[in-house]
């Protein structure tokens, strides 16, 4: 019980630091939204003095002092009320928000938990078989995919698989001209836009989850405790799946606990190339169109889904390993 | 006996494992068939646009007022009339024409027999309605309207507007006002937020089908000029990749893309054609207020020690042209320019001249540096955005040639909005930016030159940046003002011309391009260098020229 009361209220300092500095981050950094604004329109062409007071009067400064801001801020949070957006004005940022984060959560959440089963189980399989032609084979492999940074393998899926093949959709979630709804033909279009992105982030994410859990499980094989159930004759799948593997998933476990904390803030690089509506993508536009009040809702749905999974993971290991009570 | 069970564990793994991946490539071969290819243009009847990109998917705004209203949009409403950025001249829309009764007062004669697209009558009211609401709620006078009128009056078809001063050129801002049906907008709340879903318009087009990934406009049956309408329907992609440019046979797409000819052109060597005329001058503004910027002995031999054209092939692949330096954009305003100034103010490269001028500055070379009186290396640092990555291709070529003799370059690249506060408030030494190409010759001087914008350092200004101070330019910019012909007008920029040419005010390196991409396979009479009625962009009521010009191919 002790151990519980003290990770709840190192949890709660850790979302009060989180939300602390969420607040202050954006206003360090130089220019305003109007000058993000004007430097986009500017790009076009000339920005005349007339469409900067008026963009300027449109988009506003933040009023009042720091100190009210924050106060102003904390009473927003409780009541998840974060404005409305500076770069898709005059929308809501909760609308934005709980626009795009449906895409992201299906999309990267099915693929993590994909990749980490898929992933677990050939690392296991690995270790089992270690020094065989399958343990080279996913070792090197995973190596090899998970080597290749996210956007290359994306863009080259693109060219290959979408523009040369044809075989996919290159960008968006949806066909061009559906709304979303949730009729058989538009689920059927949004599997089909989902293929690419999720091709990109299972391979470059199942190498992980193979070298993880392969190294864990060599060592455990070499514990007494297996060498002593197989010397006791036990059935080698008993041993390999109830001895190894069941002590060889816990840091496996640890990290994708960790990883589902993280799947809200989308998968940035991989929504960027394919034009994939989430949130990855929504936080860029917003950082790069210095976009505060969108920009401090992500962060914080970010920071508070971490640190929530921080949390379960901390409280699992209070149950699942006695000696981190104490 | 334990080789046998491993071997048949394997076994068992290597299946699954191999029925997901074939389930994963089944799946994605079959539901494929499904994806659409509604953007495909085929038919000669419609029209696909690469204007409007979506981040990354459409949010449906089509206020004229909004900063975030999509492109669309201005293919529906209209101005009074529609000035060509390319030559500043105007082509009657709303109103049928203007005439100054002195440089104070300007008659524009209103269209009548035009109707909105809900079939109600377009009346001058409206045009009242319109400047009256931009009046009340600043922050939807994009264009600085109010800056130059005092007060408007009205009858019959003509509305008189009654200016603050002389003041001609305002002509060109009144021109360009989007007016808005009364008999809609007298009844919205809070003009600047509201989405206008569903737009009542005067223009060629009416919204047709939107989805968040595209939209589509379609032919308003209303429509005054439905005559010169070509194109039945336009279709507005959200992601218009310059693969998908490539690709997918856009009629009409703006975009910068790499290798045009080996890319966009050779998709369809029969069809696909582009015009880069320069949208403005991209220059290198020195800080007047500071030493030794505020030398223009030193800003000569900055100057004179630039090969303008290595550096424009370097930005922008040969697109466009070395900038002269009588902060014109030519060929664009070719009948401006002042022919007394030589070889139309280019200036080539050359070191001897350079070198002296630096030494008149008090900057001399020893050991291959430029050193000043104490013997210390002369070190610049120029600001430039962050991402704008043409432009830094040219600051690079720019850097090896001050280099070359004996001159330290630092870039200096922030993001974008911290670049635009420097800008505006001064904080820099030397600052790449870009100045002209509004299509008329005051605006692009008096935004360059005018010392009202030239506030102290540290205060944001949102124009003359460099903080030029002259009073005879200030008083010929006056007298600019007033004049109403030609001929008048054009005595005064050329001493305008000579003074950017003489005083270095800003060091003009090369023109920012306009990137327009056509296909003549479903539609012919696009804007082109020989024929330059509109500048390619897309964004503007400029578009509706292109709209109202183009011809289905036969």
């Amino acid at each position: 019980m002790r151990y519980l009361l003290g990770k709840i209220a190192l949890f709660v300092v850790t979302l009060w630091a989180a939300v602390t500095i969420n607040f202050l981050l954006p206003r360090m950094m130089p220019g305003s939204p109007a000058d993000a604004a004007i430097a986009k329109l500017s790009q076009n062409g000339p920005v005349t003095p007339a469409m900067r007071a008026a963009v300027e009067a449109q988009l506003g400064v933040p009023h009042g002092s720091l100190i009210a801001q924050y106060g102003q801020y904390l009473g927003q949070i409780v009541r998840l009320d974060f404005g409305t957006s500076y770069s898709y004005f005059p929308q809501k940022v909760s609308a934005l928000v709980s626009g795009a984060l449906p895409w992201t959560l299906v999309l990267v959440g099915t693929v993590t938990v994909i990749a980490f089963i898929v992933g677990t189980a050939l690392g296991a399989l690995a270790a089992w078989k270690r020094g065989s032609w399958v343990d080279t084979f996913a070792t090197a492999g995973s190596q090899f995919a998970s080597a290749f940074p996210y956007f290359w393998t994306a863009l080259l899926l693109l060219f290959f698989l979408g523009y040369v093949a044809g075989r996919f959709p290159t960008s968006g979630a949806y066909g061009d001209s559906s709304t979303p709804n949730l009729s058989a033909g538009f689920i059927g279009e949004a599997i089909a836009h989902a293929g690419l992105p999720a091709l990109t982030i299972l391979i470059t994410s199942l190498g992980g989850w193979i070298i993880g859990m392969r190294n864990t499980m060599v060592n455990t094989l070499g514990e007494d405790y297996v060498t002593f159930a197989e010397a006791n004759g036990l059935h080698p799948r008993t041993v390999a799946l109830r001895y190894a593997a069941r002590n060889a998933i816990l840091p496996n476990l640890t990290s994708f606990g960790l990883v589902l904390g993280g799947v809200v803030g989308g998968s940035l690089l991989v929504e960027t190339v394919f034009q994939y509506p989430g949130v990855g993508l929504l936080l860029f536009h917003a950082v790069t169109n210095q976009d505060y009040p969108l920009m401090q809702a992500l962060f914080l749905m970010i920071t508070v889904s971490v640190l929530i999974a921080n949390f379960i993971v901390d409280v699992l290991y209070g149950v699942l390993d006695p000696r981190t009570r104490r | 006996m334990g080789t046998k069970t491993k071997a048949r564990l394997f076994k068992a793994g290597v299946a699954v494992v191999t029925a997901a991946a074939t389930i994963a490539v089944v799946s994605g071969c079959t539901v494929q068939t499904k994806a659409s290819t509604s953007s495909e243009s085929g038919s000669s009847a419609s029209l696909l646009l690469g204007a409007d990109n979506g981040t990354p998917t459409f949010t449906r705004n089509f206020n004229p007022f909004s900063p975030s209203t999509r492109v669309g949009t201005h293919y529906m409403y209209e101005p009074l009339q529609v000035v060509n950025s390319i030559d500043g001249k105007a082509t009657p829309f709303l109103a049928t024409g203007d005439t100054f009764r002195d440089p104070k007062t300007v008659d524009y004669t209103i269209r009548s027999g035009v109707k909105w697209s809900d079939g109600k009558p377009f009346t001058p009211a409206d045009v009242l309605f319109t400047f009256d609401l931009i009046k009340k709620n600043p922050s939807l006078d994009t264009l600085g309207e109010w800056q130059h009128i005092d007060s408007i009056s009205s009858s019959r078809n003509t509305v008189t507007f009654h200016l603050k001063g002389a003041d001609v050129p305002a002509a060109t801002v009144i021109d360009q006002q989007i007016i808005v049906p009364k008999h809609i907008w007298s009844s919205v709340k809070n003009p600047l937020t509201w989405t206008n879903d569903n737009p009542v318009v005067t223009g060629p087009y009416v919204l047709g089908k939107f989805a968040p990934n595209e939209y589509t406009l379609s032919k308003n049956k209303n429509y005054w000029q439905a005559d010169k309408v070509a194109a039945k329907t336009l279709v507005l992609p959200a992601s218009n990749t310059q693969v998908d440019i490539v690709h997918k046979g856009y009629d009409w797409a703006y975009s910068y893309i790499s290798d045009v000819k080996g890319t966009f052109v050779a998709a369809d060597k029969q069809h696909n054609t582009y015009w880069f005329p320069p949208g403005g001058t991209i220059a290198l503004y020195p800080n007047l207020t500071k030493a030794p910027f505020n030398n223009l002995d030193f800003r000569r031999g900055l100057s004179y020690a630039l090969d303008r054209d290595k550096i424009a092939d370097d930005a922008e692949q040969g697109y466009v042209k070395a900038a002269g330096q009588t902060g014109l954009l030519l060929p664009n305003q070719n009948s401006w320019l002042n022919t007394s100034i030589p070889d139309k103010g280019a200036i080539a490269q050359d070191t001897k001249k350079a070198l002296a001028s630096f030494e008149k500055a008090g900057y001399t070379q020893k050991g291959g540096k430029l050193v000043d009186a104490s013997g210390k290396q002369l070190s610049l640092t120029i600001t430039s955005p962050n991402g704008y990555t043409d432009w830094l291709r040219g600051l690079q070529a720019l850097q090896t040639q001050l280099k070359a003799i004996g001159i330290d370059v630092t870039l200096n690249q922030p993001q974008p909005a911290a670049y635009t506060q420097a800008l505006n408030a001064g904080n820099f030494d030397l600052a790449l930016g870009s100045y002209g190409g509004t299509g008329s010759t005051f605006q692009d001087f008096n935004n360059l030159l005018n010392s009202s914008f030239a506030t102290p350092i540290g205060t944001a200004t949102s124009a003359n940046f460099e903080r030029f101070k002259d009073t005879k330019t200030d008083q010929l910019l006056t007298q600019l003002k007033s004049a109403t012909t030609t001929d008048a007008q054009k005595q005064i920029v050329d001493q305008l011309q000579q003074t950017v040419y003489d005083q270095l005010p800003a060091i003009g390196l090369f023109y920012g391009g306009l990137w327009g991409l056509f296909s003549t396979k479903d539609f012919t009479n696009w804007p082109s260098a020989s024929n330059p009625y509109a500048p390619p962009s897309t964004w503007t009521e400029t578009a509706l020229l292109i709209l109202t010009s183009i011809k289905a191919a036969s």
